[in-house]
């Protein structure tokens, strides 16, 4: 039986000693591509960080490709699962060939994808020698994207892997994710806020304080209703879930 | 490419450093060499500036690390303190204990290590090592050992105080061959252990997530890393006292030339290091003599400038 990429049973973690997540259970199928949306604070991240063996849970159990996360040493998890946080440092000294050739570490020997391979996905070729200090917000993300595609990993773990992208290149890269997803059986679990973006992957996690409040295929899911309650928007407020039906009037005067 | 730059760089260094043996008070030309040249440039010229290369090169790969572990481009073994606990470990053993349980390369090296932990310790906030609170740690902490420093000796007994003196103003007038094999050792053991550990030293700079990401294991390579540039800090200090400025200076020059990717930056730091204090210190011997200038005053003259320039150019990196 295929086992799941991911396998989070009865997870519990504390943010210190205060209760955070508690009793979160759910599953990616290898070759999945799926979003984790809520507000900010909503556990996105800490999801992200817990299944990239960044932080350990209080409780429950982890298992990656069916094997408990913790079991892995570095390299060996390093091969089954990259991770690329939401804040990236511009200020480093390295090139962007530099940069995106240490995604190859893990790999004693030849990594599965080359450097430039990976430039080329990411779109990045004509930049392999620019600085990564001269880099524009989205070329920055785009270049550590390809470090972490060059990884080569079972299952791509990407905190906003969107902010920061013009829409083309929003477009591109969830095209690229997709597509690396259906050719290579790639699982990629990603967090984001754009409910437009979300709409394209295969499945979400709708979460908000700790705790999971929703899951399915986007266009189910998405309800008016379900954001409403997620981003706690009122009525009025909500109108920015129709696209089309043009900004209300503001019936609350403003001081 | 960036390789045979590297190679060109190493190659162009210690030429440089055997070039500068010839210059002193006494210019000697290399073709035309009589006994009494010959005898200068064994007894005096060859040690000095060998301890001159080492010295100078430990300070500039460590340096070179110290500046990608703490991810702050004003990191060196001087500024961060590193030198100073060198030094007043060393100092306490000759001042205080009088006859040494231990050779000096290894309090020096305890000394290191343990400024080292504690810069670590003051610079990490909630959120992790925070590179404003690791300097002013680490500038903190020099003026401490520093305060120390001036304290034992005014207690001190001439004899040590003569000693500890000669040791801090970073003067090699006194290099023989016989401080060369302890250094050398300590020297060696952290070039190779830093080298060993290079991939780490990359990966680091691109903070803790990702190098664990990357399948690293951050607190152990800057444990590594830490003790590499503390064995390197404590031969430097071991061999020719405190001179600052060649660990901020090197690595930023290094990385201009052959880029910042450590398997490569490492050595050539180490090389570039030591011919910037055989440079120094044959300028400090020949431009007065025949008084001399102490290699140190040379460096930091060069090293002052620079470092206000790197501390007013904005958006400048590692």
């Amino acid at each position: 039986m295929a086992c799941n990429m991911l396998d989070f049973t009865d997870i519990a973690f504390d943010f210190s000693d205060k209760p955070f997540i508690a009793g979160l259970s759910f599953a990616v199928a290898k070759g999945e591509v799926l979003g984790l949306i809520g507000p900010n604070g909503a556990g996105k991240s800490t999801i992200l960080k817990l299944a990239a063996g960044l932080l350990k849970p209080r409780a429950g159990s982890i298992r990656l490709a069916g094997r408990p996360i913790a079991a892995y040493n570095g390299r060996e998890r390093a091969r089954r699962v990259a991770y690329l946080p939401q804040q990236l440092d511009a200020r480093l000294p390295f090139r962007v060939a530099e940069l995106v050739e240490m995604g190859g570490y893990p790999h004693l020997g030849k990594a599965p994808r080359e450097t430039f391979e990976a430039l080329r996905l990411a779109g990045l070729e004509t930049k392999a020698d620019a600085p990564l200090g001269q880099l524009s917000g989205g070329e920055l993300r785009r270049a550590y994207l390809a470090m972490t595609l060059r990884q080569g990993a079972d299952c791509l773990l990407l905190d906003e892997p969107l902010a920061g992208l013009d829409l083309k290149y929003q477009a591109e890269l969830l095209q690229l994710l997709r597509g690396i997803a259906a050719r290579t059986g790639t699982t990629v679990v990603m967090s984001l806020h754009d409910m437009g973006a979300a709409l394209w992957l295969d499945r979400l996690l709708a979460l908000k304080e700790g705790e999971l409040i929703g899951a399915g295929k986007p266009r189910e899911l998405l309800s008016e209703g379900l954001i409403r309650k997620l981003f706690d928007l009122d009525e009025e407020a909500a109108w920015i879930f129709r696209p089309g039906a043009g900004l209300p009037e503001r019936k609350s005067a403003t001081p | 490419m960036k390789s045979t730059r590297m190679l060109l760089a190493c190659a162009a260094a210690l030429l440089l450093a055997l070039a500068s043996v010839f210059f002193g008070p006494r210019l000697i030309n290399p073709l035309a060499l009589d006994a009494e040249s010959r005898q200068i440039l064994l007894l005096l010229r060859l040690p000095r500036s060998a301890v001159a290369f080492l010295m100078g090169g430990a300070l500039g790969a460590s340096g070179f690390i110290l500046q990608g572990v703490f991810r702050n481009p004003l990191a060196d073994p001087y500024i961060l303190g590193l030198s100073g606990g060198a030094s007043l470990a060393a100092a306490l053993g000759i001042l205080l204990v009088g006859s040494l349980p231990l050779p000096l390369p290894l309090l020096a090296f305890a000394g290191a290590l343990g400024a080292c932990a504690l810069v670590a310790a003051l610079g990490r906030g909630p959120e992790g090592l925070r590179p404003d609170r690791l300097l002013l740690g680490g500038i903190g902490l020099g003026f401490f050992f520093s305060a120390v420093l001036l304290l034992l000796m005014t207690l001190a007994s001439d004899g040590g105080l003569k000693r500890t003196i000669l040791w801090m103003s970073g003067d090699l007038s006194s290099a023989n061959w016989e401080l060369i094999p302890g250094g050398l050792v300590l020297i060696l053991c952290g070039l190779m252990l830093a080298l060993a550990r290079s991939q780490g030293l990359n990966v680091l700079s691109l903070g803790d997530d990702i190098a664990h990401g990357l399948g690293f294991n951050p607190g152990r390579e800057r444990f590594f890393l830490f003790v590499a540039a503390s064995l390197m800090t404590a031969a430097a200090v071991s061999l020719g006292g405190t001179v600052g400025f060649i660990g901020l200076l090197v690595p930023h020059a290094v990385r201009h030339l052959v880029g910042a990717d450590a398997r490569r930056a490492l050595p050539v730091s180490f090389f570039g290091g030591g011919a910037l204090l055989c440079l120094a210190d044959s300028l400090g011997r020949t431009l007065a003599a025949p008084l001399e200038i102490p290699a140190g005053v040379i460096v930091a003259l060069i090293g002052a400038p620079w470092f206000i320039l790197v501390l007013r150019k904005k958006g400048y990196g590692l």
